[in-house]
């Protein structure tokens, strides 16, 4: 669908004319112009991608050039000593059970501060910015402190607890806005059919959620996949470790070596940009909207 | 989504089971991961074939995020069992009461060189079973140097001018100089004068840098190894010593880059990469002068849960054959006198200097230095290398204050 | 009105969650800020001697300058890079899914891999970008763009508004969705100009769209300080040394928690005071259009 195409009603009052020849070539131009500078902007991706499957010797000689074979060493080496599949699926379950504590933790707490506007809701909102507003590098010891008096230190609960609490204050940041935005006759019909509180929130509110939900599990993906510090932290067991661990623990960080960093990088973003490609349209469409009501 | 979070959960408990029966020696360490194996998982291995009821979990945590990860655990009473540490965590750890005295009456411990000896062991305890001694030196890319006519690795300033004229004068960029770390490596190998000064005199604030004269002739000599045409001071600092330099020599696109030995293994695996291991020139020796690091040792917390267990993991490492094989992975020397000679050929011109008694002991390693004039080090060796020619004062000063501020 | 107080009991597990990992965290982080604690062992009380030191310094200052300068940098480019990508997919349907997935890539990369692909990419020597330019013929631009203290942090800033112009233009594109078809239609009847279009009728109507994403970036960009650390430490000689970078040495590099601590609450404090004063221009501003 081109530009001139989207609305008819410009292109009724020509029937074969230059000002449409003109119209299209134009639209041909800007369509080539953004895709171009989308491009540019993966440009250090491809780069990323074409230096994993480069020989040492090719990186050395030709740092730029495309590779002459793809050379899949680099990916052998790299698959047979990071335990990736074990830690992908690791990092996948955390990634959805945080993502269920962050919503429903979230939503709950938005409902009231969304419909009840006074002094104890701003009070909440305001403890709740303090968590948005706080560098984590700062809290790192209490919180192993508080994980071991809770006996949740190496605890797949205690990791998921954590990176909830990280991303629940957004949560209700999002959810606040996004309920305030919902017509309040929608509660009070079921409030007359003498639901409670709770029935009102499940049936009435919840279903609404799925644009804000949909934005916010992103964002809780791409940050559960990306931290290391916690895991680091909170897991000592080998067999829970996450995939950014195994990167990390792969490349190491003296020496780095482009042909254990690049292919390490590309699998540990990899199921990540994957599972994006997949729900994009789920995730993206009717999405940041959440945000922005 | 559940039955995948279900799915995990029982491979690890699956997983878990099969071990219960024995004890779970919890060993961190920054060393033993892919880039940098220094043989632990042969000698994991080979530990546990000896001690069938342990079995070795290794962590691998980087030293920069032991800092982050470690104390928590320490200060928790949650540590792991066995964990590597440098004198700086020595120092900070055991003063604090965290790391066991593994006792002077160890076997091992009269076997230590006396310099090394000393560094470690703090109020009658030695807290700490260190590992290895490990270079710091000049990379040299032979067949770049004989490109330019010259066929040995230079170790007196005079020749290592000489070398960075032959190469640029054949187009070859002669040497890296990152302020991060490589200049450093100059810089404390002109300064310090094996024979005269000790380091701890000016860590102790007891001599200013300002006015002295090897440090005031140390920065000189960099603006001289500019003059040679050794480098473009301001390129030095875009480059990152731990990734970006070793890469340009890693590719052959330098003939010389100031590094420490543990590079060694890895710059072997890069074919055709033909190179020594040399001592940094300096202007109090010959020999040039090498740059030995104490490098880290095991320790064992306070409240280690399988203090047995790591005791025999302390003691399996206090085996000569065993250390001599994480030594030769890591391309170091032993602490201990008598040791079997584990370093490759081509680190022989270090080994010279070495054996000629042309050393000294790199002080913030000995924490002679205090760590914060480190971070200074860094920064204000860069600050100089960009103003290559403001007054020595305002670089020195700079250390000055931060020795000061650390009193 | 009791039944509608009873509905606070639904804050519960998130305020348990928040008060047990953040408030507790920053009530021992504020303790901590009056001792000389080292990171592990006894702390002794030293009173407010911490934040003597920060304010009587001009080193710390000038770092809490730069911070907030480096935020207004990105923050600002990411608004106009994320507007322009946004208004320009939003009028051109065909290709909006596939450039808004694509442009939001860099933003799920780890912070740590985008930082070691970009040193690689601007290291003077054979770094990708400068090795680019001589292949195009360009040596003549070829920088230091690490290594150069005035253009340090803008190669930083440039990395990181790399990074999220695709998060900003996702919430833009959000914000054109919700813009009533008709308004765009009549725009177009009266014969505006696409740009046009986009000053008087588009910009005006995005107004939240704006306020989301201003206040996301820039809480999330002074808080940085994963790129900054791996790209150039806080180098060269301080020259991207933001406040976070100084706090993390101090933690890690000199073990000085207890003055760590002080600097954090300070920047706790700017962070907050931005977020707030933000929010009030930005809603203003919204409420008066």
């Amino acid at each position: 669908m081109s530009l001139s195409d989207a609305h008819p009603a410009t292109r009724a009052r020509a029937g074969f004319d230059w000002d449409l020849i003109r119209r299209r070539g134009k639209s041909i131009l800007v369509h080539g112009i953004v895709l171009g500078l989308v491009a540019i902007m993966l440009l250090p991706l491809v780069y990323m991608v074409m230096m994993s499957f480069k020989t040492s010797t090719e990186i050395a000689q030709d740092p730029l050039g495309l590779p002459d074979s793809l050379y899949w060493g680099n990916y052998m080496q790299a698959l047979a000593s990071m335990g990736y599949v074990r830690s992908v699926l690791n990092s996948m379950g955390i990634t959805i059970s945080v993502i269920v504590v962050v919503v429903f933790a979230g939503a709950m707490a938005a409902y009231p501060l969304a419909r009840l506007e006074n002094r104890i809701s701003r009070v909440i909102v305001m403890v709740m910015a303090l968590g948005l507003a706080t560098p984590n590098f700062v809290t790192i010891t209490p919180i192993y402190v508080i994980f071991r008096d809770l006996g949740l230190l190496d605890s797949y609960l205690g990791i998921v607890l954590a990176f909830a609490a990280l991303k629940l204050p957004l949560a209700v940041f999002f959810y606040t806005s996004f309920i305030a935005a919902i017509p309040i006759e929608l509660e009070e019909a079921a409030r007359l059919d003498n639901c409670n509180n709770w029935q009102i929130f499940w049936h009435v509110i919840r279903p609404l959620l799925a644009p804000v939900t949909a934005t916010l599990s992103l964002f809780v993906m791409i940050m559960v996949w990306n931290d290391f510090i916690y895991p680091l932290l909170l897991l000592t067991d080998k067999d829970k470790l996450t995939v950014m661990i195994a990167v990390y623990k792969f490349v190491g960080n003296t020496g780095i070596d482009p042909t254990k960093l690049f292919p390490a990088a590309v699998l540990g973003s990899l199921p990540l940009l994957l599972m994006f490609a997949v729900f994009q349209r789920k995730i993206m469409a009717g999405a940041t909207a959440g945000a922005v009501k | 989504m559940i039955r995948s979070l279900t799915a995990a959960t029982t491979i690890a408990l699956l997983l878990a089971s099969t071990a219960a029966a024995q004890t779970t020696l919890d060993v961190v360490a920054w060393k033993g991961n892919e880039a940098e194996p220094a043989g632990l998982p042969e000698l994991i291995e080979k530990f546990e074939a000896q001690n069938p009821d342990i079995k070795v979990e290794l962590t691998f945590v980087a030293r920069k995020d032991v800092d982050k990860v470690i104390p928590p655990r320490l200060q928790g009473g949650n540590p792991p069992d066995v964990t590597m540490v440098d004198s700086a965590l020595v120092d900070l750890w055991g003063g604090a009461g965290f790391l066991t005295d593994l006792g002077t009456d160890s076997p091992w411990y009269d076997r230590m060189i006396p310099a090394v000896r000393e560094v470690m062991t703090s109020d009658g305890e030695i807290r700490v079973y260190p590992l290895e001694v490990i270079g710091m030196g000049n990379f040299v890319n032979m067949d770049l140097l004989a490109k330019a006519g010259i066929d040995t690795a230079p170790v007196t300033i005079d020749e290592l001018k000489a070398a960075c004229q032959a190469l640029s004068a054949e187009g070859i960029a002669p040497m890296i100089f990152a302020g991060g770390f490589p200049a450093m490596l100059f810089v404390g190998a002109n300064g310090i004068d094996p024979d005269g000064i000790s380091p701890s005199e000016y860590g102790l604030g007891e001599r200013s840098f300002v006015g002295d004269e090897n440090f005031n002739a140390a920065l000189d000599g960099v603006r001289d190894l500019v003059a040679a045409d050794c480098f473009d001071p301001k390129l030095q600092a875009g480059l990152d010593p731990w990734a970006t330099a070793p890469q340009e020599f890693r590719s052959g696109n330098v003939a010389i880059l100031p590094q420490g030995a543990w590079n060694i293994g890895n710059f072997s695996s890069v074919e055709g990469l033909n190179f020594q291991f040399a001592p940094m020139p300096s202007l109090h020796t010959e020999h040039g002068l090498a740059l030995d690091l104490v490098g880290p040792g095991w320790a064992i917390p306070r409240d280690a849960e399988n203090l047995e267990a790591a005791r025999k993991w302390v003691d399996f490492f206090a085996d000569e054959e065993n250390l001599s094989v994480f030594l030769t992975a890591e391309g170091a020397y032993s602490p201990y006198t008598g040791g079997v000679s584990t370093m490759p050929d081509l680190a022989a011109p270090y080994t010279e200097a070495r054996d000629a008694g042309s050393l000294i002991l790199w002080p913030f390693s000995t924490l002679e230095f205090p760590k914060p004039l480190q971070t200074e080090w860094e920064d204000s060796i860069t600050g100089f290398l960009l103003n290559i020619d403001e007054p020595n004062e305002k670089t020195l000063q700079r250390w000055d204050d931060t020795v000061e501020d650390n009193l | 009105m009791r039944a509608r107080h009873s509905l606070y009991w639904f804050t519960l597990p998130a305020l348990l969650v928040i008060g047990l990992f953040f408030i507790h965290p920053i009530i021992l982080t504020f303790d901590m800020s009056l001792t000389n604690f080292k990171g592990i062992g006894e702390a002794k009380d030293v009173g407010w001697s911490n934040y003597e030191r920060i304010f009587s310094r001009d080193r710390y200052l000038q770092e809490i300058w730069l911070t907030l300068w480096y935020t207004v940098v990105v923050v600002s480019a990411l608004t106009v890079t994320g507007l322009f990508f946004a208004a320009m997919l939003h009028r051109l349907p065909l290709i909006r899914n596939f450039s808004r997935a694509a442009l939001y890539t860099p933003a799920m990369m780890s912070f740590v891999v985008v930082g070691y692909v970009w040193q690689f990419l601007y290291s003077p020597l054979n770094g990708g970008i400068n090795v680019a330019l001589r292949d195009l013929g360009l040596g003549a631009f070829e920088q230091n763009w690490l290594g150069d203290p005035a253009l340090a942090l803008y190669s930083v800033a440039f990395t990181q508004i790399w990074m999220f112009t695709g998060f900003t233009c996702a919430i833009f594109l959000a914000g054109f969705a919700g813009i009533p078809e008709e308004i765009g239609e009549a725009g177009r009847l009266e014969g505006a100009t696409s740009w046009q279009r986009f000053r008087y009728l588009e910009l005006p109507l995005l107004g939240p769209s704006i306020t989301v994403s201003v206040m996301l970036t820039t809480i999330g960009t002074l808080k940085t300080f994963e790129l900054p650390f791996i790209l150039t430490k806080g180098g060269p000689d301080g020259a991207t040394r933001l406040l976070s970078i100084d706090i993390i040495d101090n933690l890690f590099g000199q073990y000085k928690f207890g003055f760590a601590s002080a600097l954090s609450i300070v920047m706790l404090l700017i962070v907050l005071g931005v977020a707030f004063l933000q929010n009030k221009v930005l809603r203003d501003r919204e409420n008066a259009s």
